[in-house]
């Protein structure tokens, strides 16, 4: 028997009368890369925001390390080691790149603290360093976060998760926006994190996902239809169904 | 405590409560529309009373005072959205709050300066004096005025907003001012006329609370804080909420007064901070919905 | 509603919110590392430089409150219209315990800020539930409710004439004898408590604490991402802001020997708002330039009109549209651009 790292049970989420999650059941293992894909409106946005603790969900149960996660709040996820980053970049605009990483480190350490100067946290800076190094962003570490090009804030995006050492990291379309040169560096950096972490990604990009997943969900108004290797994916007739006879095809 | 007492006290809970609805609508519609709390919303009530003093004095009628001032006001309230509001638009969502209320400290000294500080009494129309028998006690046919002139202009709100093209690019303009670009909608003149809109009813508000109280340059201070504790109550950008909470706060203050007339202030603050704790979206507001 | 730029907080857009300091060159980091010295500093010349010692006093009280404020405001991103509930309260209390409790200064001026600490733990509390906006509306209004409270309760307080019939006249401390009514002495006794007050606001900001409230303002979705109880911290930043007020209602009911009701009223923390603003909510020394731009303003103004509201309003409405960013604000912003 497997040790899940992340496990979903029955997850539904209504708002008001429409059923955004309908009856999703997934295992998660560890220290893969697993890819949500799905047409606009699928619902992949909610189960994220599900799976992250942003909203709770209107039925079901999530497990996390057999650890029944249902109902806490959202700022405790970080804490037990799921972190993610948001396809809307969401930073903290007028502090420094370096800054940005730091406050983040600090919420592992010190939330309250009113007394000591903050500077003194020394093992702050290191972790901030090492998360900046580890996204390639070291090199602007004080550059104001709000005058980065759109491919370095994305890269601070990840950053921000990254300094919590996560063990589940979600990305929510890390390449929104991104050309394919750009694409390609963001593809090499999940690759290296990979090979430490669990990955969860929500991507259009038809093309990257089949690269770079070693599983793909498939999500159509809000139901899991599809659930394999890329291979298998790829010829899912389901699946084919669902995107060729959408306007927006393979990206 | 006889029930014809009980009755009337309940019949002034209404009467008060279809003040606070004229305040309380007039900053939902503005809030709903624009985004923008209108801080000055009390000293509007309070120059709208004033306007319609102005008026009557000048032409000897009551009449034309509730009916000019409220208009006049509003197309006050329309230059005040186009030379004080809009530079503001994109700008941080605190900004027209604040300006809005260093507003409201200019009018209420601007009204100082040409009325003086002095209330002033503002006389009950002679054909609205005196009271008529209701079978159930005698009730003030001017309180009767005021029920009957708000559920008027409620029922005539409804039509606009309901069913006319105007209240459907009101409505869904308030869910998103970019779509209504795309579509042609010149948004600007809309939030023109919805403002005036807010301020008139505010104004016209105060024209008709002017014979129930004294008219001083004070009196829309409590009005805003009123407004503010209806419409958390009733649920921000609801308008059924604005209503319905205006006259549960009206009855509420009333009913108060009866038993223990030191608390009847307290008692819509306390309101407020029972449903803060229960349902901070309030009433009829959406959950999680929030300014 | 319109669609903000989920990148900008609302402060950053409107220019308020402080500069990075790493950004700011050397000199700004010298300013912020002796902030309190210099606040210090300039306070003890404050009643050799302006036109009158009880206009002295005043700026040095006000600015208090604004500093106070202004680490909700301007730090945290809050716009309370609520404050004046905290002065006020903090005044009170100190009128109170001397008038019917026959406490020693001391003492009324410790229970002063601990129950004007306490009001903001129970304000906040409720009002922390909201947010934007609506927040600000709910700040006023609970503030209201102290108010109508305050005028009620008349035998406690003194109801619309206020409290009076408290007056310290002598301070012993240290071993120091204290004469309460003069004006420099007095001065300099309120000064020593501001000075403290200036110093523990900023040990507040250099904390990890600080930090995390300006995380907050900054992006508050991304601060509770991190792992930020952001309602904890809130809260935390809107109790501290409220101890800070009600120390500076103390000074002021110690100062006045009297408590006007009106210090509870929203007017007064509109005024609040609209000094923090004046000065610039985006920095240490703003709200402070702010008290004594606004107090100036009144002072030199009323001479010549007691309508000297109406220009104050006029000023304020201009520096909304603009110059958001306060006097101090500009200056620092003008500075770091040459």
């Amino acid at each position: 028997m497997k040790k899940h790292l992340l496990s979903v049970e029955n997850i539904g989420r209504t708002f008001g009368g429409f059923k955004a999650l309908e009856g999703i059941t997934v295992n998660f293992e560890q220290n893969k890369v697993t890819a949500v894909i799905g047409p606009n409106g699928a619902g992949k946005s909610t189960f994220f925001n599900v799976l992250s603790g942003v909203l709770t969900p209107s039925s079901g149960r999530i497990a996390y390390k057999g650890k029944d996660l249902t109902g806490t709040p959202q700022h405790r996820f970080v804490h037990l080691g799921i972190a993610r980053s948001y396809q809307i970049t969401n930073i903290f605009p007028l502090l420094t790149v370096h800054e940005n990483a730091r406050v983040a480190a600090q919420a592992m350490h010190s939330r309250y603290n009113i007394w000591s100067n903050r500077e003194r946290l020394k093992d702050l800076d290191e972790k901030a360093d090492a998360a900046l190094n580890a996204v390639g962003l070291h090199g602007c570490r004080d550059a104001v976060a709000k005058f980065l090009a759109h491919g370095q804030q994305r890269a601070l995006e990840i950053a921000v998760a990254l300094v919590a050492d996560p063990q589940l990291l979600l990305l929510d379309e890390p390449t929104a926006g991104m050309g394919p040169e750009e694409t390609k560096d963001m593809v090499a950096l999940i690759e290296r994190l990979a090979a430490e972490r669990t990955i969860l990604l929500v991507e259009h990009k038809m093309k990257m996902i089949l690269g770079l997943s070693d599983r793909i969900l498939v999500l159509h108004h809000g139901k899991l239809i599809a659930d394999g290797s890329p291979q298998q994916i790829q010829s899912d007739p389901e699946v084919r169904r669902v995107y060729l006879g959408q306007s927006h095809g393979y990206a | 405590m006889d029930f014809s007492l009980i009755a009337m006290q309940l019949f002034s809970g209404i009467a008060l409560g279809a003040i606070l609805v004229m305040a309380a609508l007039g900053l939902s519609i503005i809030f709903g529309m624009l985004g923008v709390v209108n801080f000055s919303h009390g000293a509007m009530f309070m120059v709208g009373a004033y306007a319609g003093l102005w008026v009557a004095s000048l032409t000897g009628s009551f009449w034309w005072g509730l009916f000019v001032a409220p208009i006049a006001i509003g197309m006050f309230g329309m230059a005040v959205e186009f030379l004080l509001i809009r530079p503001l638009y994109g700008r941080s969502v605190d900004d027209p709050l604040l300006l809005t209320f260093g507003l409201g400290y200019v009018l209420v000294e601007a009204v100082r300066i040409v009325f003086g500080s002095d209330g002033i009494p503002f006389p009950t129309p002679s054909q609205l004096r005196g009271v008529v028998n209701l079978g159930i006690g005698y009730f003030p046919i001017y309180r009767l005025f005021v029920v009957g002139v708000v559920g008027a202009i409620l029922l005539a709100l409804w039509l606009l907003l309901g069913k006319t093209k105007f209240g459907l690019i009101v409505r869904a303009g308030a869910r998103d001012p970019q779509i209504m670009r795309v579509l042609g909608v010149d948004i600007g003149k809309v939030w023109l006329l919805v403002f005036g809109l807010g301020v008139g009813l505010t104004a016209l508000g105060g024209v008709l609370a002017a014979p129930m109280r004294t008219v001083n340059p004070e009196m829309g201070s409590l009005v805003l804080a009123e407004a503010f504790v209806v419409t958390v109550i009733g649920g921000m950008g609801s308008l059924v909420g604005s209503v319905v909470a205006g006259l549960l706060v009206g009855i509420a203050v009333s009913m108060t007064a009866l038993i223990a007339p030191e608390m009847a202030q307290i008692v819509m603050f306390a309101l407020m901070a029972l449903v803060l704790l229960i349902r901070p979206q309030g009433l009829f507001g959406k959950s999680g919905v929030q300014a | 509603m319109t669609n903000i730029n989920p990148i900008a907080s609302p402060l950053a857009s409107a220019g308020r919110a402080p500069a990075t300091l790493a950004t700011a060159g050397g000199w700004r980091a010298q300013l912020v590392k002796w902030r309190v010295p210099l606040s210090i500093l300039a306070l003890c010349l404050l009643p050799w430089v302006l036109p009158s010692k009880a206009l002295a006093v005043n700026v040095l009280i006000y600015g208090v409150v604004c500093v106070g404020y202004n680490l909700l405001f301007g730090y945290t991103g809050l716009l309370s219209f609520g404050h004046a509930a905290f002065f006020g309260t903090g005044a009170y209390i100190t009128g109170i315990t001397i008038v019917h409790f026959g406490l020693p200064w001391y003492a009324a001026v410790m229970l002063g800020v601990l129950g004007g600490g306490l009001l903001a733990l129970v304000i906040g509390a409720l009002s922390i539930r909201t947010r934007g906006i609506y927040f600000s509306m709910v700040t006023l209004a609970l503030a209201q409710l102290v108010y109508y409270v305050a005028l009620q309760a008349s035998n406690w307080t003194g109801g619309e004439n206020g409290l009076r019939g408290f007056t310290v006249s002598k301070i012993d401390i240290f071993g120091l004898h204290i004469n309460f009514l003069d004006p420099l002495q007095k001065y300099y006794v309120l000064m020593a408590f501001a000075g403290l007050a200036l110093w523990f606001v900023s040990r507040i900001l250099n904390s990890p604490f600080g930090a995390v409230i300006e995380a907050i303002r900054e992006n508050e979705t991304r601060a509770r991402a991190c792992g930020y109880n952001v309602e904890r911290a809130k809260l935390m930043s809107f109790t501290l802001s409220g101890l800070i007020c009600a120390l500076a209602g103390t000074l002021s009911a110690m100062h006045l020997a009297i408590v006007p009701l009106d210090s509870l009223h929203y007017q007064t923390s509109g005024m609040i708002v609209m000094m923090t603003l004046l000065g610039g909510a985006g920095s240490f020394f703003g709200p402070f330039v702010g008290a004594l731009a606004f107090l100036l303003m009144e002072d030199v103004f009323s001479i010549w009109t007691s309508h000297w509201q109406i220009v104050v309003g006029s000023v304020f409405i201009l520096f909304v549209l603009f110059l958001p960013k306060g006097i101090w604000g500009a200056l620092l912003a003008w500075r770091a651009s040459k």
